[in-house]
């Protein structure tokens, strides 16, 4: 532990790692919320599922900018943020976003009040929806992946993540919302939360032992989260409760309704501390490790 | 079409960092806030051991990351090569911040302008009359003093550093000093395994 | 995007005026920008001036910060708590000025009539010198401000007798070897520091010269250097010695001066004189025709001059100077100094063989103006941490003694010497002396007062014939009086830009009852310090932006006047320190005297015109605008115009001023004044005469070790303290962009102790420790590194200030100056150069003591800034 605060440097003169700060709790919250949010309304969708179609666009509509908002240093222009989808995911994703909100509502109204369009429209409505949603559940991942900044964001993984994450959720909500709406069962295929889990392990996995190797900022950053001061977040919460938990609560208790919740609020629990310690794990890397080829100074490890 | 850029002379460098003050002069830079930094790197083992002074910068990127992932359109480069931010566009969504490998931007807020210089709640002269063009919100960063440089002038730290370790000029002009120093004494950009492209570079 | 408004300070409308920088108290050339509106945004170097460039330190950077500084004192005021300490407000009272000059007349007035000696000056406007000396015009000799024994005490008296001039520096211009010898010339401080840092730059990476850093902590020199050499503290004339018995003994000197240039060749008795005849003419040897000759013998030829030998004249036994050093150099062989230095011979071996090599022996160069001297481009720098020693002036002398062995002196490239002041253009230093000898001329800021015991001095000036002003000394007459034959006891003090309680070395505690023994205290100054917590009358003085002024303030390779205006008017009910004096000098009826004192300090007397007249007060831009006109007859308008009448230093005033005379390779001057000092303390009975340090008088340097070392076995590290750029000289931390910058860097936030050391000891990084010397101590902690010597302990001046008004400035755990001696075992008898060194032992605490836990200390602004999280961007 010594050896690791040390090489941090905070805002001294030195060269070392610095945490960046700038996405941190509130964008962790909307990354979060629009993408368990997002991951419900699209499962929802799949399964003609209103309730949950209603409360997944709600979290995506509301928490989500709300969230979002609260990180923005001007609210008051945010609307700019669309302005440049020919480069910037944010662009992307605040359109999907958009997108997502003005379909899904359009889609909800139609199957439930009926809004008298033509069947044609209705289901070009539901593939907005369907394809608005599906981008907003990855271009989080996009968006952090886009910064070559940190080693461990700069992954093609993490929109893959971001999208199993995203399902995941959106899954495990559907099959508690789906009874409790008085639906029965969700029609999904049994096992399909336990694969889900799994391939979130391993991309999670496969994200930290990519960072490992791309340098030593990114190892560093898998080191926070394993051994370092976010080990017990990220170990025990984002990997031990957030994924194994909720693998064996499933495996084990099959369909109990009351494991399902337990598991979900686990998985939700475990997602959060993944986007959270993800956005604070990330290290800004020292430019001397590169200068010192050059200049014929050891790097110091 | 000109490509402003900067040699860093780590022989030169004193570490004394009177760029930074002058940055701070020039700019009327809130407290807690640099544009650019001088780092001071100790290396090897008593008594052979080092010490190297390296100044830091915006590196006013090629491929600057920040402009690519900028949704607003805020950051913007100019002719000549110069990374712009354009306040009155930026939302401050700090993503050209998480996207910057050298982390050279900088989120304003509120509390750094009232906190004052002095930490004292009030505010000088000094900074009444600078603060001025920032906005709280937005991100900010060196801009290698780009009305200076429309002025023909150097950036201030350039032209107040004592021992001439900043080296200022078009990069795409082979006579300039810049040019000069990179051809005569090498001269390798910061982390260009990023992609960036940096206008910056160093020599020793 | 130029259509744009502008943002940047220095393009905004406004006006550009030229001044002069005084964040230090050198005088760099700036280029001050006020805005329409009036507000000082911008200040730059002014490119015009060949000495800064354009260029400024960190320190003339954030001058701003100091104009606007908002604890600036606004208006006269008055005392209202009577209770004086550190920390303790003082009620300040708001009065006007003329109340505020009559009660500090009243109160000087009230102890001068009693005695003028009552009186204790403390007045360090090293840029005013006019104010300095003040002193003189109430006839007062006592002293109490830092600027003597704690800035170079030893090396200015020295340099008298080696440049006839009050600094020295390496000629950048030239010089290909630069060994930089606990001094921070050229890189972080001392003559010009930006200026200095710009002309050394250039040399280094224009021209590839070399430099090799001998000290104990890696400084900027050190980290700039090709090699660091790690130096055991207070050893640096032992490691000078070796280097000189290498040149010596190997034949790597330039004989041809030192036959020609110097006294070298001079016969030497036992008895440390000359061998004279009965004219007092001194004798040299012949080698040809090998007998003894008068030095102006017209048969003489300069190549026949013996350098070495041992010779009998008129009975006399007797050696030429050169033969004597070389005799006391038999003992400093590298081999034997390395125990002491800790620095391998080998490496002292080769360096002396590289600085010999470098010098180019023989070489000469024809200058611009027609002359051809010799060209010896290598030169050996040292200054405050290498000389600051019980044996301050043979230390100095061990140095420039290396320069002297390679005929460097006042040579391109080699060891320059740098007058503090011309006054005016065609004034050259060098006088001649006695027997074909240059004038030494040690006391480069006035002769001391002459002697007298009982003593009229509270330092006990009088004591020290060709020293400077020793301010620690105070405290011997404060707690032993009638030891020092004390018989009377200052009670007004007279404070002027100037922090003796943080600056004077000795007991933090007695010298705060020292000041709260003072009847009554003024202070001139702009900000509160720890030492205007114990004024009873504060008169503020406006600061360097809005007064007027013109000075040469030693700077390195240039000469000139550096002229300061105000760039706006006062800010607040301040006024200049002329002002402030004269009206002073008024109310005590020494106005005529004042005037008299400053004809005599700048010079105005050389141009009668410019004389000030009887009776009458004048401005600062009165005494600016003679001191300009002293210098080259322009008027006020156009060093208005121009700011300064820099150029480079004049040929003839830098290389050789003393062309046709003889340095002085052997100090005979001090053994006379040894002598005569012995004889004065003999016939008056002074007590104390048996054990005052009569041998720090030598001819030469001696191998002697300084006390220090013998410090109980207990004290196991040696303490240093140090400063860099950004506080080179003066107060700077209380100036947010200096403390921003300072904190940052990773050796000014903790005591630093080499990494090895500290593993071997049982000590890690980060812990918390009490510092203990034989003195006195200070709390801190550690940060292990590898830049400090394995037996040092380096303490920055960043971790230094003590609890004060000024709320800007952070508390540290003690103050460095607190470990340090005061008393005349640790004192240079020949200079009043007190040890700056000292032994300690450390241990480790589990905690702050309580008093570092009430209110954010320095350490706690360090961790706020090491331990940041980056959150909105804040680096």
């Amino acid at each position: 532990m010594t050896q690791v605060s040390e090489r941090l440097v905070g805002n001294s003169f030195r060269p070392g790692y610095r945490f960046q700060r700038y996405w941190d709790t509130s964008m962790a919250l909307a990354f979060f919320f629009a993408e368990v949010g997002t991951g419900l309304f699209v499962v929802s969708l799949y399964l003609d599922l209103v309730p949950g179609m209603i409360l997944g666009l709600a979290l995506a509509a509301t928490l989500k900018p709300y969230f979002h908002l609260a990180h923005m240093g001007v609210p008051k222009k945010s609307w700019r943020a669309i302005a440049r989808p020919d480069r910037s995911w944010v662009s992307r994703g605040a359109i999907a976003v958009g997108v997502l909100v003005a379909t899904g509502v359009l889609h909800i109204l139609a199957q439930t009040v009926g809004l008298g369009l033509p069947p044609e429209v209705v289901n070009v409505i539901r593939y907005a929806a369907l394809a608005a949603g599906l981008v907003v559940m990855c271009y989080q991942g996009f968006a952090m992946a886009a910064s070559e900044a940190f080693a461990l964001w700069a992954s093609p993984l993490l929109p893959v993540a971001s999208f199993l994450y995203a399902t995941t959720a959106g899954v495990l909500l559907a099959s508690i919302v789906c009874p409790l709406a008085g639906h029965g069962p969700a029609a999904l295929p049994q096992g399909l939360v336990g694969v889900l889990l799994a391939a979130d392990f391993a991309v999670v996995g496969s994200i930290l032992v990519a960072a490992r190797r791309k340098s030593k900022g990114g190892a560093f950053s898998v080191e926070l989260l394993l051994k370092g001061r976010y080990a017990r977040g990220f170990v025990g919460g984002a990997l031990g409760v957030g994924l194994v938990l909720p693998f064996v609560a499933v495996i084990a208790g099959g369909d109990a309704l009351a494991l399902r919740i337990g598991a979900a609020l686990a998985m939700l629990a475990g997602f959060f501390a993944f986007r959270l310690l993800m956005l604070r794990a990330a290290v800004y890397e020292p430019i001397t490790y590169d200068l010192a080829a050059s200049i014929g100074l050891p790097a110091r490890s | 079409m000109a490509k402003m850029g900067m040699v860093f002379d780590l022989k030169a460098c004193i570490g004394c960092n009177a760029c930074v003050v002058a940055c701070k002069q020039e700019n009327s830079l809130p407290d807690g806030v640099f544009f650019t930094r001088t780092l001071s790197h100790d290396y090897g083992e008593y008594p052979t051991n080092k010490r190297v002074y390296i100044p830091t910068i915006c590196n006013q990127c090629e491929d600057a990351p920040c402009e690519k992932v900028c949704p607003s359109g805020a950051t913007y480069t100019r002719e000549d090569g110069i990374v712009m931010i354009d306040n009155e566009k930026c939302i401050g969504c700090s993503s050209c911040a998480v996207a910057c490998p050298y982390d050279m931007r900088t989120m304003l807020s509120d509390e750094m302008f009232q906190k004052g210089l002095f930490g004292t709640g009030q505010i000088t002269p000094f900074e009444e009359q600078g603060y001025d063009r920032y906005i709280a919100g937005t991100a900010a960063k060196c801009d290698f003093c780009s009305q200076r440089v429309d002025a023909g002038l150097n950036p201030a730290c350039v032209s107040t550093c004592p021992t001439n370790a900043r080296i200022f000029g078009d990069l795409d002009d082979p006579n300039s000093a810049p040019s000069q120093a990179i051809e005569k004494r090498g001269g390798r950009q910061p982390l260009p395994e990023k992609g960036t492209k940096p206008k910056v570079y160093y020599i020793d | 995007m130029s259509g744009n408004p502008p943002v940047q300070n220095s393009l905004k409308p406004g006006k550009w005026i030229n001044s002069t920088c005084k964040m230090c108290l050198h005088s760099c050339s700036i280029r001050v920008h006020v805005t329409d509106g009036g507000v000082v945004n911008k200040i730059e170097g002014n490119p015009t001036n060949p000495s800064n460039a354009g260029k400024l330190c960190p320190k003339g950077n954030a001058g701003i910060m100091r104009h606007y500084d908002p604890q600036r004192f606004k208006q006269p005021m008055r005392r209202t708590n009577p209770e004086k300490g550190p920390g303790i407000d003082p009620g300040w009272e708001p009065i006007g000025w003329d109340e505020a000059l009559e009660i500090t007349a009243r109160e000087i007035k009230r102890s001068l009539d009693k005695d003028p000696r009552l009186i204790m000056p403390s007045l360090e406007d090293f840029q005013k010198m006019h104010i300095w000396f003040w002193p003189l015009a109430i006839g007062n000799h006592n002293f109490y401000q830092s600027g003597g024994t704690m800035c170079g005490g030893a090396y200015h008296p020295l340099n008298g007798y080696i440049h006839s001039a009050f600094g020295a520096a390496n000629d950048a211009k030239y010089c290909n070897y630069w060994i930089s010898n606990g001094g921070g010339d050229g890189f972080s401080s001392h003559l010009h520091a930006a200026a200095a840092a710009h002309w050394v730059a250039k040399a280094r990476v224009e021209r590839g010269m070399k430099v090799v850093t001998v000290e104990p902590r890696m400084s900027i020199a050190g980290a700039k250097a090709e090699e660091w050499i790690p130096i055991r503290p207070a050893t640096d004339r032992l490691f000078a010695m070796s280097l000189s018995h290498v040149l010596v003994n190997e034949g790597l000197c330039d004989y041809e001066f030192l036959r020609k240039d110097t006294n070298a060749p001079y016969l030497v008795g036992p008895d440390q004189f000359f061998v004279r005849d009965a004219d007092g003419q001194i004798f040299v040897w012949d080698k040809a025709a090998n007998c003894a000759k008068r030095w102006n013998d017209p048969t003489l030829k300069n190549d026949n001059l013996a350098l070495e030998g041992e010779y009998v004249v008129n009975g006399v036994k007797c050696r030429p100077a050169f033969q004597v050093y070389k005799d006391i150099l038999r003992d400093a062989s590298p081999e034997a100094i390395e125990k002491h230095t800790t620095v391998p011979a080998a490496t002292v071996r080769r360096i002396a063989r590289e600085f010999a090599e470098a010098a180019q022996i023989g070489e000469t160069i024809t200058l611009e103006d027609g002359r051809t001297v010799p060209f010896r481009p290598a030169a050996y720098n040292y200054y405050r941490g290498a000389q600051g020693h019980k044996t301050g002036m043979q230390t100095n002398q061990a140095f420039q003694l290396v320069n002297m062995l390679v005929g460097n002196i006042d040579h391109p490239g080699g060891r320059c010497g740098v007058t503090i002041t011309d006054g005016c253009v065609d004034n050259n230093h060098c006088q001649p002396g006695e027997c074909g000898q240059m004038l030494g001329t040690p006391h480069q800021l006035g002769h001391m007062p002459p002697f007298a015991w009982p003593p009229n001095e509270y330092h006990l000036a009088g004591y020290f014939p060709v020293g400077v002003n020793g301010p620690h000394l105070n405290m011997l007459s404060y707690t032993e009086p009638e030891k020092y034959g004390i018989t009377f006891k200052p009670d007004v003090l007279v404070n002027c830009h100037s922090n003796p309680v943080w600056s004077i070395q000795g007991p933090r505690e007695k010298w705060i009852q020292f000041l709260k023994d003072m009847r009554f205290i003024v202070c001139v100054d702009v900000i509160p310090t720890e030492m205007t917590d114990f004024a009873d009358i504060i008169l503020p003085s406006s600061d360097y932006l809005e007064t007027y002024n013109a000075v040469m303030i030693e700077p390195p390779y240039t000469e000139g006047i550096c002229f300061r205006q105000p760039v706006t008017p006062p800010l607040y009910d301040t006024k200049s320190e002329e002002e402030i004096f004269f009206e002073l000098s008024e109310r005590l009826g020494v106005l005529d005297q004042y005037n008299e004192v400053i004809n005599l300090i700048l010079g105005f007397n050389q141009k009668p015109h410019l004389a000030l007249e009887p009776g009458r007060k004048y401005s600062d831009r009165d005494i600016a605008e003679r001191l300009g006109q002293l210098w080259n007859d322009k008027p006020i308008e156009w060093y208005v115009e121009h700011g300064h009448s820099s150029t480079e230093r004049r040929l003839d005033k830098w290389y050789r001023p003393w062309e046709g005379l003889r340095l002085l390779f052997y100090i005979e001057d001090l053994p006379v004044q040894r002598e005569q000092l012995r004889r004065q303390f003999e016939d008056a009975k002074v007590p104390f005469r048996d054990e005052w340090p009569f041998d720090d008088y030598q001819p030469l340097p001696t191998t002697v070790l300084d006390p220090l070392h013998y410090e109980p076995p207990e004290y196991n590290l040696y303490a240093i303290t140090f400063k860099d750029i950004q506080m080179n000289f003066g107060e700077s931390l209380s100036n947010p962009w200096i403390k921003d910058i300072t904190y940052r860097d990773p050796v000014h936030t903790g005591l630093l102790l080499n990494t090895a050391t500290a593993r071997k000891m049982g000590f890690a990084n980060g812990d918390i420790v009490l510092v203990e010397s034989p003195y006195g101590k200070l709390y801190g902690r550690l940060t292990t590194a590898e830049g400090i010597h394995h037996e040092t302990l380096g303490v920055s001046n960043a971790l230094s200030r003590t609890r004060n008004e000024n709320r800007a400035v952070l508390m540290s755990g003690g103050h460095y100056n607190d470990l340090l001696p005061y008393d005349m075992k640790h004192t240079d008898g020949a200079t009043g150069q007190p040890e700056t060194t000292c032994k300690v032992k450390i241990t480790k605490l589990a905690d702050w003591p309580d008093f570092l836990k009430q209110g954010s200390t320095v350490y706690d602004f360090v961790d706020s800034i090491e331990k940041a999280e980056g959150k909105g961007g804040m680096h």
